[in-house]
């Protein structure tokens, strides 16, 4: 565990790498209720143009979350979490989630955060807003 | 194309509560090394009703940007009212022809009407 007077802008998050395959997100699609074909039939996400079959845009989003709250200290809570989706994801990718504390606003620490699949493409960026909670969990 | 007249319109808010059971199934599907925590991204599994007039082409649609914002701890056990709303929509000719882009944000409050989070989804539609 990290101790929060220690971290300062530019420490990084220790990175979280995930692989994922067909089976998960069928699992996701059961978890989530998103079972939109592109998701989990490789004909029809060939006959729409993809090639086959992408992750869900919320599973990728999922391991950055995944990553975060890894590296929440019990006294943290994330109070925003952002992505933007840019590149398409596909079972046996290996996505490598990182991120790195930007900025220090009060009692906020503001990340960004990246992800890149096997190639060095980024497949997701964004930022995530870590702060220290206040009395009970009002913030 | 989908109708700019849709922008402002709200679903009726549906009461969900925060089930061990869907947390456990959610965490082990992304495979969180911890299934009693509820994941941040788990609300956007709950349910917020329907935006009448609202119809989404499944074909083509694109989940371009997604924002979360969180006022209180979500846990096992809460309940959470959640309704959802068309923030905007607007269109873009790019390079894959005219795109809409839909810009969705889902409210949670608590029984006391507070608000628990706000989840903004863009989705993109692609003409054809």
């Amino acid at each position: 565990m990290n101790s929060q007077k220690m971290l300062k802008v530019g420490d990084r998050i220790p990175s979280h790498k995930w692989i994922p395959t067909e089976l998960q997100l069928r699992q996701y699609a059961e978890a989530s209720g998103d079972y939109n074909p592109i998701h989990l039939d490789d004909k029809y996400a060939e006959q729409v143009g993809l090639g086959g079959v992408i992750a869900h845009g919320m599973l990728i989003m999922a391991q950055m979350g995944i990553m975060l709250t890894d590296w929440l200290q019990e006294n943290e809570q994330i109070s925003k979490f952002e992505l933007k989706f840019k590149k398409m994801v596909r079972p046996g990718d290996t996505i490598l989630c990182v991120g790195q504390i930007k900025e220090k606003l009060g009692n906020t620490f503001l990340y960004e955060l990246g992800a890149q699949n096997q190639e060095g493409i980024e497949v997701v960026s964004g930022t995530a807003s870590i702060t220290i909670k206040q009395e009970k969990s009002d913030f | 194309m989908i109708n700019k007249d849709l922008i402002g319109r709200e679903s009726e808010p549906v009461i969900n509560r925060i089930e061990a059971e869907s947390v456990r199934r959610f965490a082990e599907a992304i495979d969180a090394p911890n299934v009693e925590d509820v994941p941040p991204t788990f609300v956007m599994t709950l349910r917020s009703g329907i935006i009448p007039g609202l119809e989404l082409p499944e074909k083509g649609l694109i989940h371009a940007r997604q924002q979360f914002t969180y006022y209180q701890q979500i846990a096992i056990g809460d309940v959470v009212s959640c309704t959802r709303r068309i923030a905007d929509i607007f269109e873009r000719r790019g390079g894959l022809g005219l795109m809409t882009f839909v810009v969705q944000e889902m409210t949670g409050r608590n029984i006391a009407g507070d608000l628990v989070f706000t989840a903004t989804s863009t989705l993109i539609a692609r003409e054809g």
